[in-house]
Formats: C-alpha cells, structure tokens, sequence
C-alpha cells in the first residue's frame, strides 16, 4: 500500500512540475527554479517519510541529478541551503578581486540592521564575524557566507570597478580602515547610523563599554590582536561597533512585543537607548538633568510613531497587553486541541442519515491514519452519533 | 476543470505549500508562480486519485460521531474510536476528522 501511495505522489509531482514548465519559462523564473521547487517539495515529503529517496532514484532518474545535490543540503534549515549554492556559483572572483571583497562581507552586517528581522540576525551574527576578521587578514580567499545575501554581493562585484556609489559612505570608510589610516571618526560615524535613531555620540562608548556581549567580543578581540597588531585598536572598535548593534537589535526585536505599552511611557527615552532592558538600569545612572535634556528634543525631532497617543494613557496599555497575550494563548491551545492528527480529505458522493446512523459514500480520498497515507477511490462510512 | 483546494491538506499538499512558502520568502518565486503551482496541484492530485487509484475503505466507528457539519457544501465529521479497514490492513484510531467536499461540483463543469 505504501509503495503505491508513494509512487502516485511521485506522480502527482511529476505531473505539476511538468505542466508548470511553460509558465515557470515564460515567467523568467527559468527551469532552475522549477528543478529546485521540485526537489525541495520531494525532500520536504522525504522527511515526512511519505516517499523513499530509493523510489524516487529508480522512478526519476531524470532528475537524479538535481536531486542529490539539493537534497543534502536541504535537511537543514533554509540558510544553509542558500550558502553552498552561493559559493559553487561565486568562488573564483574573490579571488581575483580581494579589495572590492571588502564590502562584500559589509552587506551582510549592514542589512539587517534596519530590517532588525530576528531570524535573520541569528543566523548571520556569527557567520558575518569570520569573514570580516578573514579580510582583515588580508582578503582571504573566503568570503565566508553572506548568508541571504549572494545575489546583492555578486552583482556588486561585477559593477564594482564601474560605479562605486552604490554606498559611497560605507565603502570608503571600510577600505580606509583597511588601510590602517586613522579614521576612527569614521568608525563611530558607522555605528551611530546603524545604531538607527541613537543621534548622540556620548552614548556610543557608554554601549561598548557596557559589556553585553562578553563572548563574542573577547573572542573578536583575540583574534584581530594576534593577527594584526598595528590596526587592532580600529578593527577592534569597528567589530564592537557592529557587535553591539547587532545584539541590540536582537534584544530589541525580542523585548518591544512583550512591553510595548510601558514603553509608551517612556517612550522618547527608549529610542534614545534603543536598549530596553538596559534603558531601565541605566535610568539611575547618568544625571536627571541629561534626560530632561535628552528627552525634549526627541518627541519634536522625531514622532513618527503612534506611540504618542499610547503615552497619554498610562495605565490601560498595560491591561490591553495582558488581554493580548491571554487571547493568543487561548487560541493556540484551541487551535491544537481540535486539530485530530488523523485527517481524511475526500469527496462526498451521498450522507444520509436515518435518526442517529449516519452513512456516506466517499470518494478520492487521501487519509492520513497513524502516520501513514492511505489513498482511496471509495470508502464507505457508518457512523452513530 | 473545477478543482478543490482541499487535498493542499494532504502530507504531500502540505509538503508543497511549505516549499512554496520558503521559496516566495526568500524571493526565489514569485507569489503568483506559486499559486499556479497551487491549483496546477490541486488539478493533477484530483486526476491521480480518480484514475490511479482503485483502493476501498470502509470506515466504521464503534464510539459516536462526535461532531458532524455540513458548510459551504462541505461536510466535516469527527469521529471517535474509528476503524478504517481496506483489503491489506485495519487502523484503529482513537479520533479522526473526515472532510469532504461534495463530489457533483466537479462533475458539473
């Protein structure tokens, strides 16, 4: 039973992949697109344990080829499968070009600061870090994984040496700091911006120096020291920089859901930090007069916000948050209790009922029974309520 | 050819959509591709059920129909304590939804 099952699935695949060629073609998205569609479906339903890698080998050797490679590679997670793609596709140009390489691992850095998307900074966080102390040592060879980003990299490397403005700022101010000049200003100038609406340069050296990130700068500090020992003091800044605004907009994305109303209150204060858990204890910290000082221009610079209106109220924010999360809760745990694992999708030719029997005539149907499908051309069901 | 969404349920349906999801994300496909895909989906599991398959079932439940509703000419049951029984083997499961859209709206167009 379960071999057929697999080979009509094998089928069904077969059958969609190709009647969407055409429009996949005239679409631009191209045959590779289509190949990848179908073999992360069939790896998807691998792991599902529906269809067998050995039925699908002796089924569609045709696509063997593309199978393989992309199978392997998708058992984990999306990222990963992106990353090899980009490097067989891109390896030699590093290579030749090892100074234009210098922004390449910057995108990565650079974008998901304004985007501060949390499942994209997880996985990029460490990857960019390598590549960046790699550089330093020289352009190596490997750019590492700019993880989601290899398209946006490969084009900036061909129109590299024709237009430079792509970021004029970044760029310019990266190489220099290659170089070894003195440019520190350029560094700092780096952070604020991607620090995103910290406008104060006193507050640049109170977040490095916080300390919130012990691991991962104590590591990024040992490696640039022994590499390069004249430029550790500006690579080391630069890497804090980045560091810190990275973790931070990883705390931020993870906090701002769970207090957004309380945040409304002192709301101007907290784009200022940027930093909510530590905003609170480092309220005590500096004199009261800077925060009136801070907090006054803020709301005249920049409310964009509908906080605002939030902050008037002070005290039903906090209840409406509670009744939020209260409600989430009840509808996830309605949504999983119903949800029977057994499932049985099928078309009705007939129900009838005769006072508390229920009979009905089913047909093409896929059952999912104890993890295992069952394809079906006619059932028959008796039931009593 | 009319065609239910129904059978994106499936393991194989599920499998399909997630894939297609990923790909949309992460800016491979375009959304409207993906919707192609979709119901060119929904069209050749339709077909592969009607001619590949000859199996019968017969579902039986010794407990009670738990719930059953019929809506937007769909009929949904929840059956407790079933037994599906083929010609190979016999499932027992302990709660089991059955979904079922009515056979006549493809067979009119």
């Amino acid at each position: 039973m379960a071999g057929s099952v697999s080979s009509v699935y094998l089928q069904v695949i077969e059958d969609v992949i190709n009647k969407v060629r055409d429009e996949f073609i005239n679409s631009g998205a191209g045959e590779i697109v289509l190949g990848e569609l179908q073999a992360l479906w069939e790896a998807r339903m691998m792991q599902c344990g529906v269809i067998s890698p050995n039925m699908e080998r002796a089924l569609l050797p045709k696509q063997a080829g593309l199978i393989t490679p992309v199978h392997d590679l998708n058992v984990p997670p999306v990222e990963e499968y992106e990353t090899p793609t980009a490097e067989m596709l891109f390896p030699p140009t590093p290579l030749q070009t090892p100074l234009p390489q210098t922004p390449l691992p910057q995108t990565p850095i650079q974008t998901p600061l304004p985007g501060t998307d949390q499942i994209y900074n997880i996985p990029t966080g460490p990857s960019d870090y390598a590549p960046v102390s790699d550089i330093r040592n020289g352009g190596d060879v490997k750019p590492g994984r700019p993880t989601p980003y290899m398209p946006p990299p490969s084009s900036w490397m061909n129109q590299r040496p024709l237009g430079v403005d792509v970021n004029v700022a970044y760029v310019e101010g990266r190489e220099e700091v290659d170089r070894g000049a003195p440019h520190q200003p350029m560094t700092q100038d780096f952070f604020m911006m991607s620090a995103g609406k910290r406008k104060r340069d006193d507050y640049a050296p109170h977040m490095t120096s916080g300390g919130f990130m012990p691991q991962q700068d104590g590591s990024g500090d040992m490696e640039i020291e022994f590499v390069l020992p004249k430029e550790s003091q500006l690579s080391s800044i630069g890497n804090w920089g980045i560091i810190t605004t990275d973790a931070q907009s990883k705390v931020v994305t993870r906090e701002t859901p769970l207090l957004p109303q309380q945040d409304g209150v002192h709301d101007e204060y907290d784009d200022l930090f940027h930093y909510q858990g530590v905003a609170n204890e480092d309220y005590n910290t500096p004199t009261p007069a800077e925060h009136v000082d801070l907090r006054a221009p803020t709301p005249l610079v920049s409310t964009p916000k509908p906080a605002k209106n939030e902050a008037a109220e002070d005290e039903e924010p906090p209840l409406n948050e509670d009744d939020d999360e209260d409600d989430l809760d009840d509808f996830d745990q309605g949504e999983e209790e119903p949800n029977t694992q057994h499932l049985v999708l099928a078309q009705f030719d007939k129900v009838t009922r005769t006072k508390s029997r229920w009979k009905c005539t089913l047909k093409d149907g896929i059952m999912h029974i104890n993890n295992r499908d069952i394809l079906f051309n006619k059932a028959n069901g008796e039931f009593d309520f | 050819m009319a065609t239910f969404e129904l059978y994106r349920r499936s393991t194989i349906g599920m499998c399909l959509t997630e894939t297609l999801d990923e790909m949309v994300s992460n800016g491979t496909l375009n959304p409207e591709l993906a919707i192609q895909v979709l119901v060119q989906f929904d069209k050749s599991m339709t077909e592969a059920l009607e001619n590949q398959v000859k199996s019968k079932v017969s579902i039986k439940s010794q407990g009670h129909l738990h719930t059953y509703r019929f809506c937007d000419n769909v009929w949904t049951f929840i059956l407790q304590d079933a037994t599906f029984k083929n010609e190979e083997s016999q499932e027992n499961v302990g709660r089991v939804k059955i979904v079922a859209c009515d056979s006549k709206l493809l067979a009119q167009t």
